[in-house]
Parts: structure tokens; sequence; C-alpha cells
């Protein structure tokens, strides 16, 4: 049934759908997973990363964390020759705004203005969607610090925490659970260790894994400046490590906790 | 009066052991009127990359933005500086574009190569033709006074103190035979680990 109405992008099926864009979703859904979360002093990223080949050369910067301009960086998730086309794509567009109006371009408007490509091409061209959803995270003097996800349709929301990729139904459900209200930079990076760690497909997280970069302002006033840090493969693997440890602290606390109710059963047992 | 006179401008580079430095006067004026003394003609393209641009002051502007962007471009891209050789080059071909209706600077590009720190300054006219050298570069409306102040005062390998003083006084005294530079001048001197800028005290006239 679906069949009929799913060749071509440009038409909505009986039920009211785009198949061609919920299709590119599911494209997405098999991709790397990428966790974006603001804090009240910044704004980071996490993503993994899927091609751990031996073979394949050393990364530049970062395989999925692209930088845009100064104030603006993204992470993607979904066809990566589609994620090189948009990133370029950004990078121009926050370059033309520079050169027209002479200041960094507010965080939403860069956004917006993808999306507006994205959704040409569900509606016009006869051309597939872009399998990307991309996680913007960046710091304007009109919002602060700022973190958006933008989908293959075109749609865009600014998000507190979120997810793309694999199991991102997993990390959002757990997000909503464990982020509460605004954490630090520190916080949020332990927060965004845990729930990466229970939504990996792979048994053990190490910092050959995954990536996490940092956005957060330095300095004050005039000199004040923004900057986008990717963490060192050190302070990834010495916050899994704190991770790890706080995971064995509770374990030992909680069997300590049980050992001393058995032993109060016994003994209230014994006295009676 | 030639269009690129219009403004007023005295720019120099010059090459030093393991170092550049690159200096200009301050003066913007309308023909003999001076309308500001504290005008930027020298950008910052990265922390071992300077480009001066001597000619007309709104093609000093829009020059120095366009130059900004294709660099910003080029460094996110590949995500490394450029190297003054690639920076001079990507200059000439910006401004051949507009062969037939030009923009009116004429380019100076002084830096160290970002990796093995080699010193590189280069000029070119307002068409792009490119002219490296491994002495020194002038530019503006006093050429002729710096071309003889600085043939007469460079010396190789001078170390970065020498360097400035060696630049400064021969921007300064040939700004000083030049009615339409002057009002003070600004030095960048580009060394490996550090660029150093120094406003000099002038003759304000």
């Amino acid at each position: 049934m679906a069949r009929r109405y799913d060749t071509r992008t440009t038409i909505f099926s009986p039920e009211g759908r785009l198949y061609q864009v919920e299709y590119a979703m599911e494209a997405i859904g098999h991709a790397g997973t990428c966790l974006g979360m603001l804090a009240s002093d910044g704004v980071l990223l996490a993503a993994e990363r899927k091609n751990i080949n031996k073979l394949l050369d050393d990364v530049i910067f970062s395989e999925k964390i692209y930088k845009l301009d100064e104030n603006i960086a993204c992470s993607v998730a979904g066809i990566t020759s589609d994620a090189n086309v948009l990133t370029s794509y950004l990078r121009e567009t926050a370059q033309k705004f520079r050169l027209r109006y002479k200041e960094c371009i507010p965080c939403e408007q860069l956004v917006m203005d993808l999306c507006d490509i994205k959704q040409m091409y569900t509606q016009f061209g006869g051309m597939r969607p872009f399998g990307v959803s991309v996680l913007y995270m960046g710091w304007d003097p009109h919002y602060g610090f700022q973190l958006y996800q933008s989908d293959p349709s075109g749609n865009y929301g600014g998000w507190k925490a979120t997810c793309i990729g694999s199991n991102h139904a997993a990390a959002v459900s757990m997000l909503k659970q464990e982020y509460q209200e605004t954490p630090n930079l520190k916080e949020a990076l332990a927060l965004s260790v845990k729930i990466l760690y229970k939504t990996l497909d792979s048994t053990k997280l190490n910092s050959e894994k995954v990536e996490i970069a940092t956005l957060t302002r330095e300095g004050s006033g005039d000199k004040a400046k923004t900057l986008l840090r990717v963490l060192t493969a050190k302070e990834v693997d010495d916050l899994i490590a704190d991770y790890l440890r706080q995971v064995e602290e509770k374990k030992q606390e909680k069997e300590r906790l049980e050992k001393e109710k058995a032993a109060a059963a016994a003994a209230a047992a014994k006295s009676s | 009066m030639s269009i690129l006179e219009y403004n007023g401008v005295g720019m120099v580079a010059m090459v030093g052991k393991e170092c550049v430095a690159i200096a200009a006067d301050r003066r913007l004026g309308i023909q003999a009127q001076t309308i500001s003394t504290d005008f930027q003609k020298i950008f910052r393209m990265n922390d071992k990359l300077y480009v001066g641009l001597p000619g007309l002051a709104t093609d000093v502007l829009s020059v120095s933005a366009q130059l900004r962007y294709h660099l910003n471009l080029f460094q996110l891209k590949e995500n490394r500086d450029m190297k003054p050789k690639a920076f001079m080059n990507m200059v000439c071909i910006e401004l051949y574009k507009n062969r037939f209706g030009p923009y009116f600077v004429e380019p100076v590009v002084a830096g160290l190569d970002p990796k093995t720190n080699e010193p590189f300054i280069a000029g070119m006219d307002l068409i792009g033709c490119p002219m490296e050298a491994d002495d020194f570069i002038v530019g503006g409306t006093c050429t002729e006074q710096l071309y003889g102040m600085c043939e007469s005062l460079w010396k190789p390998d001078m170390e970065p103190d020498d360097l400035f003083e060696t630049i400064s006084q021969a921007l300064l005294n040939a700004v000083d035979r030049d009615a339409l530079s002057g009002w003070g001048c600004v030095v960048h001197v580009i060394e490996k680990d550090k660029v150093t800028t120094r406003t000099l005290k002038a003759r304000m006239d």
C-alpha cells in the first residue's frame, strides 16, 4: 500500500505522510549516536565514533564534530556525504553573514537557513531529502548558549538536551528523567557519559569510541571569546573512569545496606 | 589626481631574521583634508599573517572583509592556517576577478610560514600582479620616499628589535616628506611565538 506513495518525495500518502522523509529518518536511526546537552556555562556535544577501523588514517580535528564559525559547531548523524555538503553550506552561510554584517551569525538564523534548504528537497525538484540530522551548539549575544536539532524534513527545535542516531529514543527518555535543573558543564559532562554508556551498542565505552566537544565563553566584556574545544582522549577516559567509579561505589553501598538489613533482620528474628 | 591617492597612505613591510615587520601610517584624508588619525590599514588574518591595504579607503574596508571571508572558509575546511604564499595567491586571484572594474588597493602581505616560520613578504598591484621580495615591500602615496629610505636602511638578518627600529625610521621619515600620509604610525613585528604591535609618536602634520 505504501509502495504507491513513497517513490517520489514530493507527494503525500493518503494518510498524510511523506514517506521519503520518514525513510530518511530511518536511515539516521542506523547511524552513530549523537548527544547534545545545554549547561549553565556552556554546551556540549558527544558523538559516537562508528568507524574505528584500525586501518583508517588518523582523524584531523574530529570525525563527527564540525566547527561552523567562531561561535557555532555542529554534530551530524546520518549519511556522511550528505553531511559534508550540508556543513560546507552552513560554513558558507555563516561567513556570508559575517561579510555582510561584520558580526557572527545568530545560531537560530543559521539553523533556520539550512532547514529552509532541507525543506526544499521535500517539496521541489524530485530529489531525495538529505539523510542527515544535525545537532547545533552555539553562543550568541541574543540568547546565550543554545542547542538545536534539525532533521531531514526541515523541522528544527531548540533543546535543553537531546539525542539523534541509533538508540536515540532510549537516550531521550533517560534524559527526560535525569536532566532536571540546568547543570553546570562538569555535571553535564558526567551525565552525558552516563547516558552514552547505557545507550551505546558496544559493551565497553572508551575514548576511542566517543568524542566530546564543549563550547564555552572565556573572558569578559569586550574581550570575551567563544571557545570550542574537543576533549582529549585522556579527558574522555577520565570522565568514563569517574562514571565507572561512581557505579562501583553505588553498587558497594547497595551491597552494604543489604548486608545491614539482613543482619538487622537476623538479629530481630533471633530476639523474637 | 589618481584615485589611489585620494585617501593617502604610507606602508612598508620588511624581512628580518626569522621575523617580519609591517608598518603603516594612520591618516585617513579626503585629498588635502585630514579626517581621522586612527584609520586601520593593516589587518590580522591569523597569528602569523598580516595584510596591509594601501589605497582607496572604501576598498580597504571591503577587501579586508572579503579576504577574511575567504580565509575563514579555508581555515574551517582545511583545519589549518593558510600559508602566506597561498594567501598572496588568493588575493591576486580575487583582485584579478575585477580586472575591468578593480578594487583600488595594492595589498602588501607579510607573514611567517605556519610550519617552518620562514619569513615571507609580497606586494601586488591593484589587478593582482604579485611581487615577492626578500628585503622590503613598499606601498602607498609615498613609495618613492619609502624606496629611498628602505634601500639605505635595510640590511639582511636583522633581529626583531633592530628590525623594528629600521622599519619605524624608514616609515616615519618617508611619510614626513609626503603631504597625504603621516599623522601617526603603527608597526607590527611578527615573530614565531608573538606579535608586538607598537604605535609610534610621529609629527602630527
